[in-house]
């Protein structure tokens, strides 16, 4: 166990290693330049000297490997630079909003995995019957259905025709329900057929055939001995998922105006406020290989064939 | 069995009580909300821009002016005229001397006196903090000569120092509140700052000390919302009562809905094209006179921005006194004026000259998606009278513009954001400013705009305004298209919310609602 810890510790240093370079070199290389985008924020123009100060202000005189140096600097010795915008350090930027996003990211996550369960045991259990037809064409639709057109159809309908939910911002419960919907209701669809299928790929299992012969009925065996085993696959998708939302939904977080990381970080991106573009980055690197070290830990839980 | 029915009959019921639970606070708090807002007379209102802070002396300045909480000495009226703000009044003692006689009784949020004192430490720190004010006062030194009266020397002549002490990167507030983690700056508006939320709101209620006529409103609460469309539907769905920056799509949309009203403004933004003075193409005036007389401006202003604008003549909208320009009417055909410049037509219908078809590069950008669309109609409208056109949509247009090559650019621009033609005519025009991106040199225009900063008389600056753009105008370096509307949208019920050309005062004191 200790070894895992260890091995994948060492990932984490060599993933982030790669990040932080990568994603330094790609902004530096992506057109913008911060001083003349902030100057000119309200498209009134700005003098040559207001440019030059401000970029030597923000540091953008320095040499390039200068900077990166320093950049690296700061990313393993835990201080992330500060915002050119706000001139806050990016660390607290970033987790300021990570509750916002990770209220949504654990709503969006439980519809999915409620869309997931509901749909996939039914349909599986039903199978070629009409839940499993109407589960096939929601599967279709959910992977079809671009987040930022079911975000805006659940505006229209919930907010601005029944007048039922808040259609932007985040304090109460309801404010919650639409963007968590459009997060998890599409995923959730996708993924209940894989559950399902997988349920019915152990149906013809040898063990299925024993229960069957047992006397016990074929729901019972979906859902009290098959669907523990066809977790695993699912474990997966749902780490990458929770790691995908926690990163920030960047389509969701904007539609509805929920003051998350999503939203931040395209603020960040048009403003090519560099320390905030690249600390995200970083941020979200190490989530994904977090939550892939979860997963792995869970799955040595769920079989322990793996613990072997 | 039986015990995996218990444990999940056992997880369903605290999963079924945590969201009662849940549902219940919210009801609770949405009740609270709803009898606050029966006692309150309060307003919401969707901006689109987020600051990112409340330092007035950033590049947020405009958000903080537009919430109704901060002012300045100086304020434009609805016609652009400087008028008395937290300055009563002001007077020339000398070229580059100006004395200010500040308001009595005004009082920061905070309860401290505004005094002469407060103010200069105010001006000077927007000065230390941000180049584009030192740029626009070009203050030597600030002198707090009693309570009320100071003064302030100009290290040149500043003709536009009274229109320019409107920006908000001028903003007068108590410097020393800001060394308080505890609480928000200290303005002087009609409202003052209750709570701001980052990237989400910002919460003002009416200052009950305020020097002027106190707020009607009790509370405003100003929501971020960036996406055009969900600012869109949050107003039609009442979460919002007014809304700015409408897309022209939406006019037609919000009209056949009863409760909202429309508003629109002549903006003080131009749309135009840039010609490369240094292109191969373009530095000859004939070829500059030709596509410049073939824009079809009111076909692009009635299609394109859906009759929303006004067609430009020169680079200030009409509204301005210095932008009431005469229309310049080319009298020669496009044939005359290309072969006078030794172009002829090959068999294909194309301009050719020496052996060269005329084809030329016209960069846009995807931040104002109109002026790619009014590229797209210049694009056909060339190609017609033979001339190729090759749009290339760039990311950043101003660094293209600097280390590209490049024939004709759209670009868009608010001209005179200070009600003043100085700032934008020197940053613009003058042959050595950085902001001359096309390569435009006059010597009679240099001395001009020189002139101009030295003129304080505002009928002769105006004068000397109008004559500079039309010395400039005989060059052709740019073709102005159109002035395009700001369109803001509101509930009836809210009153006093007006479209100015003017982008700073959104909220202010006599909005009120029914």
């Amino acid at each position: 166990m200790l070894k895992f810890l260890l091995e994948r510790l060492l990932q984490l240093v060599l993933v982030v290693f790669c990040v932080a370079t990568l994603t330094f070199i790609l902004v530096r290389i992506s057109p913008g330049d911060p001083a003349t985008i902030m100057l000119k924020a309200n498209e009134v123009p700005a003098s040559s000297e207001a440019i030059h100060a401000l970029r030597s202000e923000l540091g953008l005189t320095n040499s390039i490997s200068g900077q990166y140096i320093e950049w690296l600097q700061q990313i393993f010795t835990g201080e992330w630079g500060e915002s050119f915008v706000s001139q806050k350090p990016v660390i607290n930027e970033l987790f300021v909003r990570l509750p916002a996003t990770l209220e949504l990211a654990l709503a969006g996550l439980a519809i999915m995995l409620a869309v997931t369960f509901v749909m996939g045991i039914s349909t599986a259990v039903y199978e070629n019957g009409l839940a499993d037809k109407i589960g096939r064409v929601l599967a279709l639709l959910g992977s079809a259905i671009p987040t930022f057109w079911l975000g805006f159809l659940c505006i229209y309908l919930f907010s601005v025709s029944l007048g039922w939910l808040p259609s932007i911002g985040r304090g109460s419960f309801e404010n919650l329900i639409l963007p968590a919907t459009t997060l998890g209701l599409g995923l959730g669809t996708v993924y209940a057929r894989v559950l399902r299928a997988h349920m019915l790929e152990l149906l013809q299992q040898p063990f299925v055939k024993a229960s069957r012969a047992r006397g016990l009925s074929k729901k019972r065996i979906l859902v009290f001995q098959i669907l523990k085993q066809a977790l695993l696959p699912i474990v997966t998708m749902v780490g990458t998922s929770f790691a995908f939302m926690l990163g920030g939904s960047i389509i969701v977080e904007s539609i509805f105006s929920w003051p998350g990381l999503g939203q931040y970080v395209i603020e960040s991106i048009n403003m090519r406020d560099y320390p905030v573009i690249q600390g995200y980055v970083v941020f979200a690197a190490i989530l994904f290989v977090g939550i892939h070290m979860l997963v792995d830990f869970i799955y040595l839980l769920i079989d322990p064939r793996l613990r072997v | 069995m039986k015990k995996w029915y218990k444990r999940y009959i056992t997880w369903f019921c605290m999963a079924l009580c945590i969201l009662a639970l849940v549902g219940c606070s919210a009801k609770e708090e949405q009740v609270s909300a709803l009898s606050k807002e029966e006692n309150e007379n309060t307003a919401t209102l969707a901006f689109s821009w987020s600051p990112s802070g409340l330092d007035p002396h950033s590049a947020d300045s405009w958000e903080i002016m537009r919430s109704g909480a901060a002012e300045t000495l100086i304020k434009l009226s609805k016609e652009l005229v400087p008028e008395p703000w937290l300055a009563k009044s002001w007077e020339q003692v000398d070229e580059t001397t100006w004395l200010f006689e500040l308001q009595e009784n005004v009082k920061f949020h905070n309860g401290k006196a505004m005094d002469a004192t407060a103010v200069k430490d105010s001006l000077q720190r927007a000065i230390d903090n941000h180049q584009g004010t030192k740029d626009l006062l070009k203050i030597k030194t600030i002198e707090a000569v009693s309570k009320t009266q100071l003064k302030i020397q100009t290290t040149e002549v500043n003709a536009a120092l009274i229109s320019n002490l409107a920006d908000p990167g001028t903003i007068i507030m108590d410097v020393d509140s800001l060394d308080s983690e505890d609480s928000y700056p200290a303005f002087t508006g009609a409202f003052v700052v209750k709570q701001f939320n980052q990237d989400e709101s910002l919460i003002v209620q009416r200052y009950e000390d305020y020097w002027g006529d106190k707020a009607k409103l009790d509370e405003v609460t100003i929501k971020y919302i960036s996406d055009a469309n969900t600012r869109l539907m949050a107003l039609q769905s009442g979460d919002v009562d007014g809304a700015t920056d409408i897309s022209v799509e939406y006019i037609e949309v919000l009209g056949k809905n009863e409760q909202l009203e429309v508003l629109t403004a002549q903006s003080l933004r131009t749309h135009l094209v840039m010609y490369n003075m240094d292109s191969p193409l373009f530095k000859q005036l004939a070829v500059r006179k030709v596509v410049d007389s073939l824009i079809p401006r009111q076909e692009m202003m009635d299609s394109v921005l859906m009759g929303q604008g006004t067609v430009a003549v020169g680079p200030f909208s009409s509204i301005l006194q210095f932008g009431q320009l005469d229309q310049m009417e080319e009298n020669q055909s496009v044939d005359g004026l290309m072969e006078q410049d030794g172009w002829s037509k090959n068999r294909d219908g194309l301009w050719e000259k020496d052996g060269k078809v005329f084809e030329a590069t016209f960069l846009t950008f995807p931040q104002r998606p109109e002026l790619t669309v009014l590229a797209e109609v210049i694009q056909s409208k060339l190609l017609e009278q033979g001339m190729k056109v090759n749009i290339r949509q760039v990311e950043n247009i101003d660094e293209t513009l600097v280390n590209e090559e490049w024939d004709l650019a759209m670009y868009s621009m608010l001209t005179a954001h200070t009600g003043s033609p100085h700032f934008f005519l020197e940053t613009f025009y003058k042959t050595d400013s950085a902001s001359n991106m096309n390569h435009f040199a006059s010597r009679t225009v240099d001395a001009m705009i020189d002139e101009m900063h030295g003129t304080t008389d505002p009928e002769k600056s105006t004068e000397l305004a109008i004559e500079i753009q039309e010395e400039i105008a005989e060059e052709v370096p740019h073709s102005y298209i159109v002035h395009p509307n700001t369109v803001f949208a509101v509930n009836k019920d809210l009153q006093g919310f007006e479209a100015l050309p003017i982008e700073y005062y959104y909220n202010h004191a006599n909005i009120d609602k029914e």
